[in-house]
């Protein structure tokens, strides 16, 4: 059984002028242990996906439908009570922007320690301490810092602070929503370096969302492309983003346009948007498949009907028309 | 130059403008300061003849100017013939005794205001927090002093049991120290409740808002990710950071904090500096009005640079020194 | 489950061009419509109440057994310490008040508009000797320097407004300064210099209009607390002892011994009164000020 099995969840956000349905129905499967990309453009509902399985969504937002397995227990139907024993103990995050996601008035080693105690009474100060200087240390800052506020350190030492943080009380599944986006290149590569090795080291599920696929490539082992609050492709992070023979082998028209603007993307580059057009809004979604107005290769049923995840070869499954011949007999 | 000193010397720049405005108003503006005491107080020419002089009033201005910075270094604030005291034993005597109301009653405002105001915050949009900003908002409009008469005849004329004047019962005789204590506590209620019912509004306003704007910063929603109860999230992580501004707009408070202890005492006839300034208009006792008003901006000035101190203690991204 | 922390509170500004519009807004606002009822019931009262029931300060009681009197069929609110019907009394009363709050108001309002645009706009020294005078009198204690200059230079009601004025100028002329400065910066502002516009004509088509609707939000809160300050000079003794206003009121119920002796007719209407007129001006006050402006979240 998976770790984290979410199923057909839809999200949606109440505004004045009708709701936006942020996720209409995606899918996603997390295995112990497992690294996990999701990528996509600002705005495709990757960030809303991820909050919503630790349930942290703002007052606005519901899950209409859907579930959120971890375990085989459903998150989705929890009250914030009986949630708040799964946050950080089972699932942590670390957000984005750690410059204010940090308590400002609060040192980093309280900040670290705090989650120890309230999930483990049993667990003494002292012994709180010791394990927060030992993460300090694993994420490579001296721990004799573990006094000294956020604002003294650079942008790069906060995000690995708030990584020493997500791994206080030893969770089995990290979310990672864009952490080094706002991080220069040379630390980016730094932190990600970090991630995967603590991954490997404490056997974490880590699930990292970035609109970076350089990154995605080089880290996961399993990406999941969304658009517009679907899952356009997913599968093992060397089909979807991989080539052979010069040729990118990513199936859905989405990936394939995003794959291009990387002329190579095991050369780390921030991905510009080069595709024309702009995202859908959300609130008045389209029937058929939502990349169809931005899309070359089209074709006259793609606008009417919306197209289902099909699945290609093992794991690797992608929602486009043009795929329904090359659909496998393989069970994902 | 360290931020800390950099305040101090402002602090210091300020009372010397606050002494010299002050000399200004009462010395040069009135023309002839002699004659306006004179004049109300029926003075007798030889006693003016040696104002004139303790005034300095023979040289120029700046002559003046110096006697009276002079006579503010030794501590002698006059003379006050309508008090036949020097006005310096009046002040002191009266100054403790506004210390202990304000110490008291800022105490109940301060901390009364900011756990009903992180209530209010924390419920933003609920009946109670709308409640709660209305019924501040209308006791904030209330003259403290016609508060302070309400209660002296809900207390004094219709249920009595509470002292409505007066820091002790007139000839009261004490078997120990706690009974005198006690006795000053009882009086200390009614002027306290006055200024806690108008004065509680601002902190309550000003710690709501600040509230509500912190709980939606991105690190509380870090706290209730930790899996933190609510509780904790209010009252540990969001009230430390609502306090910030909280400190920054009491420096506003401190001007209106006077204004109300001033009426408090003429209503309650508390014996302090507001019931000293007050006399001193009636009695038109220049020396003492002028020594009253000098002690007021300077201790308001300090309390600014205290609650500087203060701040500067709570928020850990502003050096120290 | 709904918890509202990870959402920003949605700004409910309606944007609000021109007078009428402005007005709407308010009366939209519950709070502001209920502060515009009371200010309209308190304008009314005192402009036709002194018509309709005039007052005469000379009118007073025959002998002792007038003084002080409850409420009767001849005198709807009891009587004063010296036989004065108080119900006329508090009548002319509310002239006064509302009077000496906004002429100080205006005082107040020219001095640091004044102030606040000069030192915004022109920047540089100008601006730190401006700021640096405007925080010093920030901190003065105003009751304190109110009650001096009043006991120096007199009790008339010139100079009571003029007192009131000059101690309420600096929080206008720290709000209009910050608001002068954001502006500057916008582009037109440097698109007119580039094109020759002198400094002055610059000030007046560009960035006095949209530092008007601070303003007023900012005035109408001053008034109210002009008009509590000057019901507090008054209730001191430091009013002008010719005009009866809500504060010297109270100051003569107080000396009296009205309170002492239950007379609630006397000192609880003048009091009402201030309170009704305070309050409608700041609830007016604080919904325009959400409607002028938006990004005051959570007010």
């Amino acid at each position: 059984m998976s770790l984290l099995d979410v199923r057909d969840l839809r999200v949606s956000y109440g505004s004045p002028d009708g709701d936006v349905h942020a996720v209409d129905g995606v899918s996603l499967s997390i295995d112990a242990g497992e690294f996990v990309g999701l990528a996509g453009e600002s705005g495709c509902g990757k960030t809303t996906m991820a909050m919503a399985i630790p349930q942290l969504l703002p007052r606005n937002a519901r899950i209409s439908s859907g579930s959120v397995l971890f375990d085989g227990v459903d998150l989705s139907g929890l009250d914030e009570q009986a949630m708040r024993a799964y946050r950080w103990k089972d699932i942590s995050v670390v957000f984005q922007g750690a410059l204010n996601a940090l308590n400002p008035v609060q040192s980093v080693g309280s900040q670290i320690a705090e989650p120890i105690r309230v999930h483990d009474s049993s667990v003494s100060s002292a012994q709180a301490d010791d394990r927060m200087r030992e993460l300090l240390e694993a994420v490579g800052i001296p721990s004799r810092r573990a006094h000294d506020y956020p604002h003294q350190f650079s942008g790069g030492m906060r995000q690995r602070v708030m990584i020493a943080m997500a791994l206080a009380c030893r969770p089995r599944l990290v979310i990672a929503d864009e952490p080094i986006t706002a991080l220069d290149v040379m630390t980016q590569a730094q932190i990600i370096d970090l991630l995967q090795g603590l991954s490997e080291r404490y056997n974490l599920a880590m699930l990292l969302i970035s609109h970076d696929l350089s990154v995605l490539a080089q880290t996961c082992d399993r990406v999941a492309v969304m658009y517009a609050g679907k899952m356009a492709e997913t599968g093992p992070s060397q089909d979807v983003f991989g080539e052979s023979n010069g040729q990118a082998k990513a199936r859905h028209p989405y990936t394939q346009r995003l794959l291009r603007a990387y002329p190579n993307i095991h050369r780390e580059r921030v991905f510009i948007d080069g595709i024309p057009g702009s995202p859908p809004d959300l609130s008045r979604p389209q029937q058929g498949c939502r990349f169809e107005p931005r899309c070359d290769v089209a074709m006259g049923h793609c606008a009417s009907i919306e197209p289902e995840l099909i699945t290609l070869e093992s794991r690797h499954l992608a929602a486009c028309h043009l795929l329904e011949n090359d659909r496998s007999g393989v069970q994902s | 130059m360290p931020p800390l000193l950099r305040r101090f010397l402002v602090l210091c720049a300020s009372i010397f403008a606050i002494l010299t405005f002050n000399f200004f108003l009462f010395h040069i503006i009135p023309g002839d300061p002699i004659r306006l005491i004179a004049r109300s107080q029926r003075l007798s020419p030889e006693q003016v003849a040696k104002l004139r002089e303790a005034y300095g009033l023979d040289g120029s201005i700046f002559t003046q100017y110096w006697t009276y910075l002079k006579n503010l270094a030794h501590g002698d604030l006059g003379y006050s013939f309508a008090l036949h005291e020097n006005v310096a034993d009046v002040v002191g005597r009266a100054l403790l005794n506004t210390l202990i109301l304000l110490t008291v009653s800022t105490t109940v405002v301060v901390l009364l205001g900011i756990v009903i105001g992180v209530f209010a915050g924390s419920r933003h949009g609920s009946k109670s927090d709308s409640a709660t900003v209305v019924t501040s908002l209308v006791f904030w409009s209330l003259p403290t002093f016609w508060v302070g008469m309400l209660l002296v005849f809900i207390f004094g004329v219709w249920f009595g049991g509470l002292p409505i004047s007066g820091i002790t019962t007139p000839n009261a005789e004490y078997q120990n120290y706690f009974q005198y204590i006690a006795d000053i506590a009882r009086h200390l209620i009614l002027p306290t409740l006055t200024l806690a019912l108008v004065d509680i509004a601002f902190f309550v306003i000003i710690t709501r808002t600040s509230l509500i704007e912190v709980m939606s910063e991105d690190y509380m929603l870090t706290a209730r990710g930790k899996g933190l109860s609510r509780r904790t999230m209010v009252w540990k992580h969001a009230t430390r950071n609502a306090l910030l501004p909280v400190v920054t707009a009491s420096v506003l408070y401190i001007s209106a904090l006077v204004a109300g202890a001033i009426q408090v005492e003429v209503v309650f006839s508390w014996p302090g500096m507001g019931l000293l300034t007050y006399n001193s208009v009636l009695a038109r006792d220049y020396p003492t009005l002028e020594a009253c008003f000098l002690i007021i901006s300077v201790a308001v000035l300090v309390a600014n640079f205290v609650a500087d101190l203060v701040y500067r203690r709570l928020d850990p991204r502003v050096a120290v020194a | 489950m709904t918890f509202e922390l990870s959402a920003n509170e949605e700004a409910t500004a309606v944007p609000a061009s021109g007078f009428l519009a402005m007005l709407r807004s308010i009366w939209a606002d519950r709070l502001g419509r209920i502060g515009f009822i009371l200010l309209l019931l308190t304008a009314v009262v005192a402009l036709l109440g002194p018509l309709v029931f005039p007052f005469n300060p000379a009118d007073v009681g025959v002998d002792s057994s007038t003084i002080l009197q409850p409420p009767s069929s001849a005198h709807w609110l009891g009587t004063d310490e010296l036989g004065r019907d108080v119900f006329r009394e508090f009548l002319a009363g509310a002239r006064i008040s509302l009077f000496v709050g906004i002429m100080a108001t205006l005082i107040s309002t020219i001095i640091g508009a004044g102030i606040g645009i000069a030192a915004g706009y022109f920047m540089g020294p100008l601006d730190t000797a401006l700021m640096s005078a405007t925080d010093f009198f920030l901190v003065i204690p105003a009751l304190p320097l109110m009650i001096a200059m009043g006991a120096i230079f007199g009790q008339n009601l010139l100079i009571i407004i003029l007192v009131i004025g000059l101690l309420s100028w600096p929080r206008t002329a720290r709000i209009i300064r910050s608001q002068t400065l954001s502006l500057r910066q916008r582009q037109y502002v440097s698109r007119a210099k580039s094109l020759g516009a002198s400094d002055a004509r610059i000030i007046r088509r560009n960035v006095a209009p949209h530092v008007m609707q601070l303003i007023v939000a900012n005035t109408i809160l001053v008034v109210a607390g002009c008009i509590l300050a000057e019901a507090t000079l008054s209730f001191i003794g430091l009013g002008d002892p010719d005009r009866i206003s809500w504060g010297s009121m109270l100051h003569f119920a107080f000396v009296s011994g009205a309170v002492g002796l239950g007379a609630w007719w006397y000192f609880l209407p003048p009091g009402l009164g201030i309170l009704v007129v305070v309050l409608g001006f700041t609830l007016v006050g604080h919904s325009f000020e959400r409607i002028a402006n938006p990004r005051l979240k959570g007010h």
